[in-house]
């Protein structure tokens, strides 16, 4: 292994564990009635709160996909923690493969939800890196970062979902 | 627990959801990168796509998760999914006939849960698959 192929391993392992900032975010009615019509829900139980109510939630839930995206539309600056890292820890893995005219490929996604994510709570999230690493593969430099979000309701702390991203990217 | 759509009594491995079927068009990728966020010119600018060498415009592949995800809550009831993830296998585009299989993988108790696993992909009218992926979701015993 080349010195530049070791650095760049010791770069990545680096950063497992590394945090990624907090996020705060609201579920708000309108934003996820339009999620549901974007990914072609006829469910009326994301539109009306009468038809949340009667399927037996507190309030209007989320499409599944939702935690993917909810920070577009609820992540108000006032109410931002600040703790974002700087540099991110992807850009110091990713920011000069990116520059060599590396590929990015969009990997896997997971979700998981041992909760609901509803309309009206207030979300907050911490992101980290959990896994980063490389491998050759047909004489191409393939570089993986994992990144976590854990979500728990800000009043009762309880857990409501865990979104995994995985970035490839091929130099 | 959410929606009561499927009990787990009334599940059998091998049990498949009803297909959700959709031709993708130009106006899905707009509403969708308008719900979700993802502007990135490769999924609604039809000039800064084919300048990059693509085609034509392709569809957002979370896009392509979220209709998996409309399938899936559709027949085990939104709220119940535990799990959910997928792996991108091809780019979609418009005019294609995409469609979904949803196929019960496995029963299995856990403690007080009652769990179904399931195998998803979304196809195109050629059969090649989109995306895979695969769910778990805890569902409600007899009432």
């Amino acid at each position: 292994m080349t010195d530049g192929a070791a650095s760049q391993e010791e770069l990545l392992k680096g950063v497992i564990g590394k945090p990624t900032g907090t996020s705060k975010v609201v579920v708000e009615r309108g934003p996820v009635g339009h999620f549901a019509a974007a990914v072609r829900s006829t469910n009326p139980i994301y539109h009306d709160p009468r038809a949340a109510e009667a399927a037996g939630f507190d309030a209007i839930p989320a499409p599944p996909t939702w935690p993917f995206v909810m920070e577009f539309s609820g992540k108000f600056t006032e109410m931002q923690p600040g703790d974002a890292p700087s540099p991110h820890p992807l850009t110091t893995v990713l920011g000069p493969l990116l520059a060599g005219g590396a590929l990015l490929l969009p990997g896997e996604r997971e979700l998981i939800s041992p909760g609901r994510v509803g309309v009206g709570a207030l979300r907050v999230g911490e992101g980290s890196i959990v896994n980063a690493y490389q491998k050759e593969s047909k004489g191409k430099t393939m570089t993986f970062v994992v990144s976590e979000m854990n979500w728990r309701d800000e009043k009762t702390g309880e857990p409501v979902a865990t979104v995994r991203n995985n970035l490839i990217c091929r130099a | 627990m959410g929606e009561h759509k499927l009990s787990f009594d009334d599940v059998a491995v091998g049990d498949e959801a009803p297909v959700l079927t959709h031709k993708l068009t130009r106006t899905d990728l707009v509403k969708y990168a308008g719900a979700s966020g993802d502007f990135n010119p490769m999924h609604h600018d039809e000039p800064a796509a084919r300048a990059a060498g693509q085609p034509s415009v392709f569809g957002h592949g979370m896009f392509s998760m979220g209709l998996l995800g409309t399938a899936l809550t559709d027949y085990v009831g939104v709220g119940n999914l535990t799990r959910f993830s997928v792996r991108f296998a091809r780019q979609t585009w418009p005019d294609e006939v995409l469609s979904s299989k949803v196929v019960v993988t496995a029963k299995r108790e856990d403690g007080a849960k009652k769990l179904v696993d399931l195998a998803v992909t979304l196809t195109n009218s050629e059969g090649e698959q989109k995306v895979v992926g695969e769910a778990t979701a805890e569902l409600p015993g007899p009432d």
